[in-house]
């Protein structure tokens, strides 16, 4: 067993505890310190286990129980290539956003660095488990310490966003244990290849059906898959920046990625025969969120929630390659989140830039207000966003395209005009905060969301601008340039391949059985990709021109102003599009897939 | 969303809601009819591999104690996140509050109920591993015997009982020493989280290997982690928040 698997979890758990029990004691910028080494600690150890994930699973037994005939006793960390690139991903954000914020968040001594690395720990648990329950575990570390740090910061009001997304993201878990019960009920099995195993010779029946409903639905919460997204938005407007940078670069994805990494080695055995239905009700899904996430994202004026729609509206896409239940649109959902996740995360640092200089991410009240060398990384970050040939994110969305078969060719338009919107939102807020364009009234846009500080403009030393300005634009580098990683596709799709052979990964996990290798390749990508790719660029860059010089009076219709009101932040409203779904959802489920 | 869109939606969203667990629960084995190989194995395998008379405490903190470890730190992260969210907003003038208990039977049967109450706690504790019991159920009732010194005397003297700077240093101590301890394995060359102490013998409470530390590892994160979140609690009714 591969010593550095389970150092990405307890690394900064420790360094947690111990910061918490001495840190009141030691100056403020020890914090700062501890956060930065264990996270850049925790970057290391995630590249170094993605290069050990090539041709097997680093499959890890806590307390040295492996299983015995087939029956796990402990807990196992299965680490494959997608976990252990979040794992590294998460690492990476985290650093970026300890030097981003250094020194800021002092004057509550320790907490805030102690609260960032349990969510740093739990984040990295969660996307290395092999274990539903530890799944759970590790989601709910996830939530107790986000809620916090939602809850925490110089934002006005900001417990009333931590509040919506504690109560939505407490229904998720509740769903997320029932299915969970459910499953341990019928199979006395935890270990995901375990539970796989014994239900693979049964059909869909109810236990079946509803359990991976509970389950699916749990991990869409948590991903803000539409109609489960609406705490999202209004969180990220809350939250720090820098926070933000963590929800939208990795937790989102962890949570999508959860769906994949447990319907393969779980539910893809009873579901096999119904695949064609399954196919159609998530890519449908995705496809909804993908254009919502995008309309919304338009509609904003506060940019974290139009990088919290932007984030939705993304994930959706990856959903869509998750959907389409084939190994090549796999790989591209993981190459797309893995990319995407860090430019989302460049963009919410360049924010924090706004924010710490003028007091304010309002489009436009910042109008003409941001600086030039922002202004570049904010509009590379837009491009990359609607996946402009040949960026990171390109790679990931042609596989999704390309993987896509028979009755779905025309993903690629869709995911265009989903593109668009969201490329559009963000470049359109370029051009006018970083050159002016435009005006400074759009009634279409709303009342500013969060009430004006009259406070003077802040000016941040020089020294710490520019620390600010280079973690973002670590995060885009890395974001755009993994296309220059050679055969980093191929390597996507070998891995995924592995995933969704269920019986070869179940004797990998409980029999230690070398998995066949089996050394795919990726095909170039395809014209029809290129030219969707080449068109959404082209497509934001046209309407967020458009948007400027036109105005958006002609936005001001019925339809769109109800589906901005449908977001009103009012959590029972909330709480009841989450039943609705998940009934929805559960209505979907039974119908076709029995 | 009107209240007269959101009532009737919820209501059939609920409802559907409804019928799906219970589709999903009639699929579950008949009521006592479990045949899970879970509990079976652990039952016969847990006395000769952990010396552990409690098997409940040996699943806690040897098979799943990677669990454990997530909930402790939970719990942990939980009164972490009350002390940010509370503490930024707190007033450091405190009202002039008169909480001291007035009856002088109350104060003085309270008073001698609290040795009492932390020694029961200490023995849930410490047989934790042996009968039923173990760190974190013999932490809260610790805790709770602490908080009796509010409940018949008053705050200030909880307050000089229980430093937070101390507190803290047990809390983060405690749970530190459960990430340590499992640490600590990898160093000496084996699984994280396996125990690398004699077992012992059976029944003693010197048995189970590494699962006494744990206990107790736990048991002090889990007290003082109470403590401070009584703290917290009682400081935000005794303390004037800033105004806006």
């Amino acid at each position: 067993m591969d010593v550095l698997v389970p150092l990405p979890v307890a690394l900064p758990l420790l360094a947690a505890a111990v910061l918490a029990a001495v840190g009141t004691f030691l100056p403020a910028w020890f914090g700062d310190l501890v956060a930065a080494v264990v996270s850049v600690a925790v970057t290391a150890i995630g590249v170094v286990l993605l290069t050990r994930t090539g041709r097997h699973d680093l499959v890890y037994w806590f307390g040295g129980w492996r299983p015995s005939h087939g029956v796990a006793l402990g807990i196992a960390f299965d680490v494959d290539g997608a976990g252990a690139a979040l794992g590294a991903v998460a690492g990476l954000l985290m650093a970026a956003s300890v030097a981003f914020s250094w020194r800021y968040f002092d004057e509550t001594g320790p907490l805030f660095h102690v609260l960032l690395l349990v969510f740093l720990g739990a984040v990295e648990g969660f996307a290395l488990s092999g274990d539903l329950f530890n799944l759970f575990v590790f989601l709910e570390l996830m939530t107790v310490a986000a809620i916090a740090l939602t809850g925490y910061g110089d934002e006005p009001a900001p417990l009333q966003g931590a509040l919506n997304f504690g109560i939505v993201n407490g229904f998720g878990a509740f769903f997320l244990l029932f299915g969970i019960g459910l499953l341990y009920g019928r199979t006395g099995a935890l270990n995901l290849a375990q539970i796989g195993r014994s239900l693979a010779g049964g059909r869909a029946d109810g236990l079946v059906l509803v359990g991976f409903l509970l389950v699916t639905a749990g991990f869409l919460v948590k991903a803000g898959v539409v109609p489960f997204h609406f705490w999202l938005a209004d969180a990220y407007a809350v939250a720090p920046a820098p926070v933000c940078v963590l929800y939208s670069g990795v937790m989102s994805d962890l949570g999508l990625n959860a769906v994949a990494k447990v319907y393969w080695p779980v539910f893809s055995g009873p579901l096999a025969a119904h695949a064609t239905a399954l196919r159609a009700i998530l890519v449908t899904l995705g496809v909804v969120s993908a254009l919502l996430g995008g309309a919304m994202a338009f509609l904003q004026r506060d940019l974290k929630r139009m990088l919290a729609f932007v984030t939705i509206g993304q994930i959706g896409i990856g959903l869509v390659g998750i959907g389409l239940l084939t190994a090549r649109s796999l790989a591209g959902t993981t190459l797309y989140v893995v990319s995407d996740g860090l430019v989302r995360g460049s963009l919410l640092l360049v924010v924090g830039v706004l924010i710490r200089r003028i007091r304010s991410c309002d489009e436009l009240n910042a109008r003409g207000g941001g600086l030039p060398v922002s202004g570049v990384l904010f509009a590379v970050g837009g491009l990359a966003i609607a996946g402009l040939p040949p960026v990171g994110s390109f790679f990931g969305r042609a596989l999704i395209e390309d993987g896509a078969t028979g009755g779905y060719r025309w993903l690629p338009v869709v995911l265009t005009a989903a593109s668009i919107l969201s490329g559009g939102a963000l470049l359109r807020a370029a051009g006018r905060i970083y050159l002016g364009w435009g005006s400074d009234r759009e009634p279409v846009l709303g009342e500013e969301q969060a009430s004006p500080e009259q406070e003077e403009p802040a000016h941040p030393p020089r020294g710490s601008l520019v620390v600010m300005l280079a973690s973002a634009a670590a995060l885009l580098v890395v974001g755009v340039g993994m296309a220059a990683w050679p055969g980093l596709p191929g390597k996507a799709v070998t891995a995924a391949v592995r995933t969704i052979d269920r019986p070869a990964h179940a004797a990998e996990v409980l029999e230690g059985k070398p998995p066949p290798h089996e050394r795919a390749s990726a095909p170039a990508p395809s014209g029809t990709s290129i030219a969707a790719g080449l068109a959404s660029a082209a497509g934001a860059v046209g309407l967020a021109l458009l948007a400027l010089f036109g105005g958006l009076e002609a936005l001001a219709r019925r339809p769109v102003l109800r589906l901005k009101a449908l977001h009103s932040g009012i959590v029972t409203d909330y709480v009841t599009w989450l039943t609705a779904g998940i009934a929805a959802l559960g209505a979907a489920f039974v119908l076709a897939l029995r | 969303m009107s209240a007269r869109t959101r009532l009737p939606l919820f209501l059939v969203s609920a409802a559907g809601l409804a019928a799906l667990l219970g589709f999903g629960v009639a699929g579950l084995p008949a009521f006592g009819d479990y045949h899970g190989p879970y509990g079976l194995v652990l039952n016969h395998v847990v006395l000769a591999q952990r010396h552990t008379t409690n098997v409940v405490a040996a699943v806690v903190f040897d098979y799943r104690g990677f669990d454990t470890l997530g909930e402790e730190l939970m719990l942990f992260a939980a009164v972490a996140a009350t002390a940010l969210i509370l503490r930024e907003a707190r007033e450091e003038e405190a009202r002039q509050v008169v909480d001291s208990v007035q009856s002088e039977p109350v104060r003085a049967a309270g008073l001698a109920a609290v040795p009492v109450v932390i020694l029961l706690g200490l023995f849930v504790v410490a047989f934790g591993y042996l009968t039923p019991g173990g760190g974190f159920q013999g932490g809260t009732v610790v805790a709770l015997g602490l908080l009796l010194v509010y409940l018949a005397a008053e705050h200030r003297a909880y307050r000089r009982l229980t430093p937070t700077q101390v507190v803290d240093v047990f809390e983060g101590g405690g749970a530190a020493a459960f990430v340590a301890l499992a640490l600590g394995a990898l160093l000496g060359g084996l699984a994280f989280q396996q125990n690398f102490l004699p077992l012992g013998r059976i029944g003693a409470l010197t048995s189970g290997g590494s699962i006494p530390l744990l206990n107790w590892a736990t048991a002090i994160e889990v007290t003082a982690a109470f403590v401070l979140l009584f703290g917290e609690f009682l400081e935000e009714v005794m303390v004037e928040r800033r105004p806006g």
